[in-house]
């Protein structure tokens, strides 16, 4: 019987100059720390020694662009590719120098896809999507020179409404889980993304983070209580800059009733940082 | 219709490098030929981000388009 040897979520950007630029020293010192912690996350999830590791993240309108937006999407064949951003300024800066090219977990992704399809979840597959930073800083960063095993690439609609829902992604977790307890491999998830940050993805409130939202979010996370995080709605995604906290909530359904432990936060302003890992060994 | 044609030609601008090079040596020439109100054609050509963010233009686009992106 399969099971998931490793769960955590973190934020997604771990390139310091993009936060010396954005925010200067105190903005680079902090994801200097969160660098650090995710590092020895990664040396707990390296020990585990996963068959595959299943990311969840958003598309940064990089991949699907807007003749078609899935809500949730599986990526399925044999190998995925590192987006190409030519004179990337930004976060897409993250993605400089990391190799071009990630093995696929294809039994596991074609298991989650198609019994997905069996039970009621009518997921996208891509057999050509690349991943941009939201999947590839994180898994550069937990396994830096160490081999990376295969990867199934979840993709969740964080950024065009309508999103689905977060008891939605929740549920897609759970099947998520499901799947790998059927299965014969030991698994890692991990979430990417957040904590709160573009409030209403809007330009004028680029810089503003909402601290007491992120830190309810965290608490609930640290008690395993998962229904005022199911019970999330768009709109209080969307105004407090949480669009990212979907990827999570699959996250959250993969692991339920698990509880997470904190190993960082830390309040920057432009957006809190954070990473957290759930006890599932 | 609109917001789809801005974030169409938002992603053109990141994702296409000649495309991006016709945009900053002529916008109104280069965007001659796609479906905009003339309010988005206006902040198009004097690159107002702000402006075409508020006209529905995806905030991550506007940030990342090379040479034209960032704050």
């Amino acid at each position: 019987m399969g099971r998931i040897v490793y769960a955590a979520a973190m934020s997604h950007v771990l390139y310091p100059d993009y936060y010396g630029e954005n925010v200067g020293p105190h903005g680079r010192r902090m994801v200097e720390a969160l660098i650090d912690v995710v590092r020895a996350m990664g040396r707990t999830l390296a020990a585990a020694a996963p068959d595959a590791l299943v990311v969840i993240a958003d598309d940064h309108l990089n991949v699907f662009s807007f003749d078609a937006v899935p809500a949730l999407c599986v990526r399925i064949g044999r190998s995925v590719s590192r987006m190409v951003q030519d004179d990337a300024i930004e976060f897409d800066r993250a993605l400089e120098g990391l190799p071009e090219r990630y093995p696929v977990h294809e039994d596991l992704a074609n298991s989650i896809l198609e019994k997905g399809l069996q039970s009621g979840f009518d997921f996208a597959a891509s057999w050509s999507a690349p991943l941009d930073h939201a999947f590839l800083s994180p898994v550069s960063t937990l396994y830096g020179d160490r081999p990376v095993p295969p990867l199934v690439p979840f993709w969740v609609n964080c950024f065009v409404a309508p999103q689905p829902t977060a008891q939605r992604c929740f549920a897609a977790g759970c099947h998520i889980a499901r799947v790998v307890t059927e299965g014969p491999w030991k698994v890692g998830v991990i979430a990417t993304g957040g904590l709160s940050h573009f409030p209403e993805l809007s330009l004028a409130r680029v810089g503003q983070s909402d601290v007491a939202f992120d830190r309810r979010v965290v608490g609930w996370m640290e008690a395993g209580d998962t229904e005022p995080l199911t019970a999330l709605t768009a709109k209080e995604l969307h105004e407090s800059g949480s669009h990212e906290l979907l990827n999570w909530l699959v996250l959250l359904g993969a692991v339920s009733p698990a509880r997470a432990r904190v190993r960082f936060f830390g309040e920057m302003g432009r957006i809190d940082l954070a990473a957290l890992e759930w006890g599932v060994a | 219709m609109s917001r789809y044609e801005t974030n169409v030609v938002l992603y053109r601008l990141k994702k296409d490098a000649a495309f991006r090079d016709r945009f900053r040596a002529d916008p109104r020439q280069a965007l001659a030929d796609v479906d905009l109100t003339d309010e988005e054609r206006e902040a198009f050509v004097r690159w107002d981000a702000r402006a075409l963010n508020e006209l529905g233009g995806s905030l991550h686009l506007l940030l990342s388009i090379p040479g034209l992106g960032g704050h």
